[in-house]
């Protein structure tokens, strides 16, 4: 450190020389020429913001001690996060997604080829989860079409089947802004796929644009709620009455915070909000951290079978897995009732475009292929697994991720942070501020101006488009005839993945 | 804070009273400023220098976000005229006393809208 730059010594010379500067360029403007006054006024204008900075205010430790020269670190601070994205930050190290990443999703989105050259920039002999192709890749024609039908298991009167093996994940009206919503819906529909419609309530703007929906009941059970939280069968009778809604998904928990409920200020509870959402305006509404039905696994399975009683179309749950023995035990009271869901949507243990606080953010939940390992192998030891369909989701956002995902168990992807780069997003990660530069998470007219609905409906179409490509390659690459055909063997796992110590700790627990 | 609001829109729409017409005189040459700024021996640039940030400061003053801007400027200009009345001209025209008010009420409305220059904010607690 002794060659380091001792900024405490050029500070205290900046505090000398500036109003001794101010008192050589009065002279110099007395004497010389009165445009030196120029330089007098600005530099005592300098010395007096010096003075309240050393001995005036006393908040900021670096101004006090430093004065005026403090000030850059504040400047340099603030254009830190964007100097570091645009300029430093390597092509792989940015979190949740790195560059290489999104530029995949980019291309994708935009219909150019996402070929790449000279070599893989990821730590490809390291700790990474690989997919094993086979010497005897099969002929693309020789493919089964992909088809996954949910509530057949269980003879739900409306069956719902999807023809490509992905979902839009839950995002709402009012963490997502109208613009986004509507090119979200509108690019689903032109892809031919579903789209959640998060705990927003009445989805009256994912049903404008005319799409496949699946409709999710959040612990607060907005759109279909009594006063209490609990569920009103007659608001999800009429609900369901809309053509749109083809599935129905009940949100135990979420990776972003799992376990824990959440907010709604009433200052957010605008007019159109307390319509769609059914709560009242001029007061804090709390969402539980659990459905009110759902306080035990007895509970919970019985909470499924209501709703299951109450609507002809598929009933799934959502979660986050914490504690696989817990999962363990409500899938075995799921065999008991004879209840079963018509599928489990796996969450992984972070991301969310809402503001979830950073212990549960950054602390809380299992990773997603372990605990996607994890769900497969309790319904498969359960003897349960052709009960129902298995769905995984998050920061699978590219076809290697998601093939993985599916390698592991799962039928289909929930993705949701995909479509958001498709959109537009640029990682700017001010989601919870209402300030998004590109219009997606925020309701400012002023910045969804930019977010134009028919050209980012396309983008989403295309992604999709993209990614169902890649997934036929894959699969032909692997050798493999089905989809329902791919497992474990397909993947090389090293030993040091979160999954592969999960795999050892549950094999070795259940033997 | 309301108050506060009312107050400092008050006081921005003094300062612009008062700066709208020494900007045009400026500019446009009357005789008075003529002969200031002949004794300053700053004719004519500097003459429509400063007239150019009186206008300049007015703008600035009238903009919601930038009136912080538009004080700040105006205490510049402000200080300059009170060194030139201190070294040059003297202190017994009326004009001498116009800017030592404006160069106050200035100070007041950088301090009610301290908020919109963060290195200004943080001169204080």
């Amino acid at each position: 450190m002794a060659a380091s730059v001792d900024l405490h010594k050029i500070s205290r010379f900046a505090n000398i020389a500036i109003p001794l500067l101010a008192v050589i360029f009065f002279f110099g403007g007395h004497f010389i020429h009165f445009y030196i006054h120029f330089l007098t006024v600005v530099f005592i204008i300098l010395t007096v913001i010096n003075i309240f900075y050393l001995h005036i205010q006393k908040k900021h430790t670096i101004l006090r001690n430093f004065g005026i020269l403090g000030q850059a670190r504040y400047m340099l601070e603030s254009i830190g996060p964007e100097m570091r994205q645009y300029l430093f930050a390597s092509d792989t190290e940015e979190r949740p997604f790195n560059r290489v990443e999104r530029s995949e999703i980019y291309r994708k989105s935009k219909g150019i080829d996402s070929a790449s050259s000279f070599g893989s920039q990821m730590d490809f002999d390291n700790s990474e989860v690989k997919i094993r192709h086979s010497m005897y890749p099969v002929d693309k024609q020789d493919i089964k079409p992909f088809s996954l039908t949910f509530g057949e298991e269980r003879g739900v009167k409306e069956t719902y089947t999807i023809t490509k093996p992905y979902l839009i994940s839950a995002m709402s009206y009012g963490a997502l802004g109208k613009n986004a919503i509507q090119a979200l819906a509108r690019g689903a529909r032109l892809a031919g796929i579903p789209m959640n419609t998060g705990e927003g309530g009445i989805p009256k703007y994912h049903m404008e644009e005319g799409g496949e929906l699946v409709f999710q009941i959040g612990t607060a059970k907005f759109g279909v709620r009594n006063d209490d939280s609990s569920l009103n069968q007659e608001k999800l009778i009429k609900l369901c009455t809309d053509p749109s809604i083809k599935m129905i998904e009940i949100k135990l928990s979420q990776g972003a915070k799992p376990g824990k409920g959440g907010l709604l200020p009433k200052e957010k509870i605008t007019e159109e909000i307390s319509k769609l959402r059914g709560v009242p305006q001029g007061e804090d509404v709390i969402s539980p951290a659990h459905h009110i039905e759902c306080t035990s696994k007895q509970t919970t399975v019985a909470f499924i079978k209501h709703v299951q009683d109450t609507v002809d179309i598929p009933v799934g749950i959502k979660l986050c897995m914490g504690k696989t023995s817990e999962f363990r035990d409500m899938v075995k009271e799921m065999k008991n009732q004879q209840v079963y869901p018509d599928f489990i949507a796996i969450d992984g243990a972070e991301g969310g475009t809402g503001a979830a606080p950073k212990a549960f953010m950054d602390g809380y939940g299992m990773p997603l292929y372990a605990s996607l390992f994890a769900a497969n192998q309790i319904l498969t030891e359960q003897g349960v697994r052709d009960k129902l369909k298995l769905l995984a989701s998050g920061k699978l956002i590219n076809s290697s991720k998601q093939f993985v995902a599916l390698a592991l168990g799962a039928d289909a992807i929930y993705n949701a942070r995909g479509f958001m780069l498709s959109l537009g997003c640029i990682q700017a990660m001010l989601c919870g501020n209402n300030t998004c530069p590109v219009g997606i998470t925020t309701h400012d007219p002023a910045l969804q101006k930019g977010l134009i609905v028919e050209q980012k409906a396309q983008r989403i179409a295309n992604y999709v488009k993209g990614l169902e490509y890649d997934f036929y390659e894959m699969l032909a690459a692997s050798g493999i005839r089905d989809a329902k055909d791919l497992n474990i063997e397909q993947l090389y796992i090293p030993n040091d993945t979160a999954l592969a110590d999960q795999i050892t700790t549950l094999l070795s627990t259940t033997k | 804070m309301k108050t506060q609001h009312i107050i400092s829109w008050i006081l921005q729409l003094v300062i612009i009273a008062v700066l709208i017409p020494s900007a045009y005189m400026k500019l446009t040459g009357a005789p008075d400023s003529v002969s200031i700024f002949t004794q300053l021996g700053m004719e004519p640039y500097g003459r429509y220098i400063i007239g150019f940030l009186e206008a300049s400061a007015c703008l600035l003053l009238v903009t919601p976000n930038s009136a912080a801007h538009g004080s700040l400027l105006t205490i510049c200009i402000m200080l300059g005229a009170a060194l030139a009345h201190l070294t040059k001209i003297g202190f017994n025209s009326s004009s001498c006393f116009s800017c030592l008010v404006i160069l106050i009420i200035s100070a007041i409305v950088t301090y009610l809208r301290r908020m919109q220059i963060k290195s200004i904010a943080r001169m204080l607690n």
